[in-house]
């Protein structure tokens, strides 16, 4: 019976029964990723019992499930790819080059240029506030505090501002700095909002990357007497460097895509921004943009929008794919 | 100062089961920034027989304290700028505390009502909990326990990818694809026509929209699960299956209540994709292919035109205080999930 449940090491178990415990519990721990296929699953010799039956249909249900989860995300590329695609690569007006290259103009018939410079300002604006806060907070307590009451409470309103929802950040942006402080929509007010949203993912990523650094590396260099501020931004930073640019392209990915917190901060535009603050500031943004285009009784609208979806997918994507490609690459560096 | 709060009353928790020395909180609190002066003070004599380079250094340690408490500060400044907004409908006689039992939202009529709203919010956010939870902890058990590695790495980066997609993109698959097979289903099973702008449709895009991160989270858990526990279990014969079902998830219990009570606070504050296909009308749903109203949409759709309206804005911003709280609610309690499980399972 015993032999037969573990049917994975059946064969060397039967072969040399005398094999010592932990022999068996490594061919176990090295066999458990390679389940065997659906095929060897249902093959008649194995299903013996009711429990080999029962096991093998847990299998196939996990399966079907994990099918289950993904298939959204085809879905979405599939309608995306037969609605949008059309308006990125067509050639009529406001299609193709000019979707991309042109101002939405009369009729917003044109391109969405607008958006996609308003959206690179707004992130770049959000970057410029939320990275350095972020980046030296996570400094400050990996390096500088022991364990204990600040830590926890820095580390604890990381989390709780990342489960903030962002309409609430939204309300928040319009309430203090578009009435409360006077800055008015625009540019600055969304950036500024976008930049709250930012800091837990960079802070939280950043001190998983000063984690990683090993102490041996800051203990050389205190020990060829560097102070510690030297140390930190000559070795221990640069070692944590690609940690860091993930968690911040990480965060990119993220504000990018946010809608809810731009509704009541940067304005609309139909053209590019041309200050930081007042009137010229009002900006687009790609999000909202589909957002506006998909309400829009106008049917060239909807097209429009599907294809605005396009190409903020593809930045989106193209920005975490990068973001993990670098954090793959360190974690098997440092390994 | 509210995020304090948890901290105190965990302190004072573990203080009771380790022995005698059970302090106030009044009392914790000076000590505590007794500490800190003496830190600053003896900080303060260090700066002054400093030079150079030693110099620099104590300055970068003050200088990084204050970056390190924007997080705090923030979270401090939004909850009492949110309670300040909305204190005049909180105070007022036509509102008052009442307005969260009250159904009738009409601002034009001074009835500010929102249970509306958190009904909606909670009958949409629970349903899709409903649906994504078991989606997602079976994704996770296939993953981490029978998946071949090469589909593995495969699946999870589709799973990260699903992750990184904006919501407005998900709101517009919703909108334009999910809520007409939604509708049909709807009108094969009612015989009347549908737009497929329900319940129903919002609890299915904020599924889709929450299987991601359990999956990540949960399958987190089952990876922190000591190999041993499995090699036991099959050991004493147990097939794969019931090994997964009964050591491995178990195990990971604490990490896969974790992750429910994350994506909870997810599907509470999500907005464009469930504003855009649940219909937004001013009802309690009855069935699922009856629309609803989120708490999100209304501050979404009002606060705008609200903005110049003292009391309407104070209740939509008592709606946003209302979502706010929620929200650290479900994070304290995703902390609490795991220092559970750090306690009984000793797994991190």
């Amino acid at each position: 019976m015993r032999v037969r449940a573990m049917r994975k090491q059946a064969k060397p178990l039967s072969e040399t029964p005398e094999t010592p415990p932990d022999g068996a519990g490594r061919a176990l721990h090295t066999g458990s990723p390679s389940t065997p296929g659906k095929g060897t699953v249902f093959s008649k010799k194995r299903v013996r019992s009711a429990r080999m039956m029962k096991d093998s249909l847990f299998k196939v249900l996990l399966a079907v499930i994990s099918v289950v989860i993904v298939l959204p995300f085809f879905l979405i590329l599939l309608q995306l790819a037969s609605a949008g695609l059309g308006e990125v690569l067509g050639s009529g007006l406001g299609q193709g080059i000019q979707f991309i290259d042109t101002n939405p103009g009369p009729g917003l018939r044109g391109g969405i240029l607008n958006s996609i410079v308003g959206s690179i300002a707004l992130s770049a604006l959000a970057g410029a506030v939320g990275i350095p806060v972020s980046v030296l907070g996570a400094v400050y307590i990996n390096e500088y505090t022991r364990p204990g009451r600040v830590k926890n409470a820095i580390e604890f309103g990381a989390d709780v501002l990342a489960g903030i929802p962002s309409i609430v950040f939204g309300a928040f942006g319009l309430a203090l700095l578009v009435g409360g402080l006077g800055f008015g929509f625009g540019l600055f007010s969304g950036g500024v909002t976008l930049a709250f949203m930012m800091i837990p993912t960079i802070l939280r990523t950043t001190e998983e990357a000063l984690r990683a650094v090993p102490v041996s590396l800051r203990e050389a260099s205190l020990a060829l007497g560097a102070t510690k501020w030297t140390t930190t931004w000559k070795v221990t930073i640069r070692a944590a460097f690609p940690g860091i640019v993930t968690g911040v392209l990480l965060a990119f990915g993220r504000v990018i895509g946010e809608t809810a917190p731009l509704l009541f901060t940067s304005g609309n535009s139909l053209g590019e921004p041309t200050s930081l603050f007042g009137p010229g500031s009002w900006v687009a943004a790609l999000p909202y943009t589909i957002y506006l285009y998909i309400s829009d009784p106008r049917d060239y609208l909807k097209a429009k929008a599907q294809g605005t979806a396009v190409i903020l997918l593809i930045i989106v994507l193209t920005v975490d794919v990068i973001a993990n490609y670098i954090s793959r690459k360190v974690t098997r560096r440092l390994v | 100062m509210a995020p304090k709060e948890p901290q105190a009353a965990k302190g004072s928790n573990m203080d009771r089961i380790e022995g005698p020395r059970e302090r106030s909180f009044l009392e914790r609190l000076i000590e505590s920034s007794k500490s800190v002066l003496k830190s600053a003070g003896s900080l303060l004599v260090e700066l002054r027989h400093a030079r150079g380079a030693a110099r620099i250094d104590i300055w970068g340690r003050i200088g990084l304290f204050i970056p390190a408490l924007a997080g705090v500060f923030i979270i401090t400044l939004i909850l009492s700028l949110l309670m300040y907004e909305s204190a005049p409908i909180l105070l007022s006689p036509e509102g008052g505390p009442g307005i969260l039992v009250n159904p009738i939202w009409a601002p034009n009529q001074g009835q500010f009502g929102i249970l509306v709203f958190i009904a909606g919010t909670f009958m949409c956010s629970g349903l899709a909990i409903v649906i994504a939870i078991p989606l997602g902890v079976g994704g996770a058990i296939f993953l981490s326990e029978f998946c071949p590695h090469r589909v593995r790495t495969s699946l999870r980066m589709v799973i990260e990818l699903m992750a990184a997609i904006p919501s407005i993109v998900y709101g517009l698959w919703a909108f334009t694809s999910l809520r007409f097979w939604v509708a049909g289903v709807g009108e094969s099973f009612l015989g009347i026509s549908l737009n497929g702008l329900s319940l129903l449709s919002g609890s299915l895009i904020l599924a889709v929209m929450l299987v991601p991160t359990v999956v990540a989270v949960s399958d987190d858990a089952l990876q922190s699960v000591p190999v041993t526990y499995r090699e036991a279990s099959l050991a004493l014969g147990a097939t794969t299956s019931e090994t997964a079902r009964k050591v491995v998830l178990s195990a990971a219990l604490p990490g896969v209540g974790a992750a429910v009570v994350l994506s909870l606070g997810r599907a509470v504050g999500e907005t464009m994709a469930v504003l855009m296909v649940t219909g937004n009308s001013l009802q309690i749903p009855l069935t699922l292919f009856d629309p609803c109203y989120v708490m999100t949409s209304i501050i979404t759709n009002q606060l705008g035109t609200a903005y110049v309206e003292p009391l309407w804005r104070s209740a939509l911003f008592s709606v946003a205080l209302v979502l706010m709280l929620m929200s650290t609610m479900f994070t304290i309690a995703a902390k609490l999930f795991i220092r559970w499980g750090m306690k009984t399972r000793g797994i991190k």
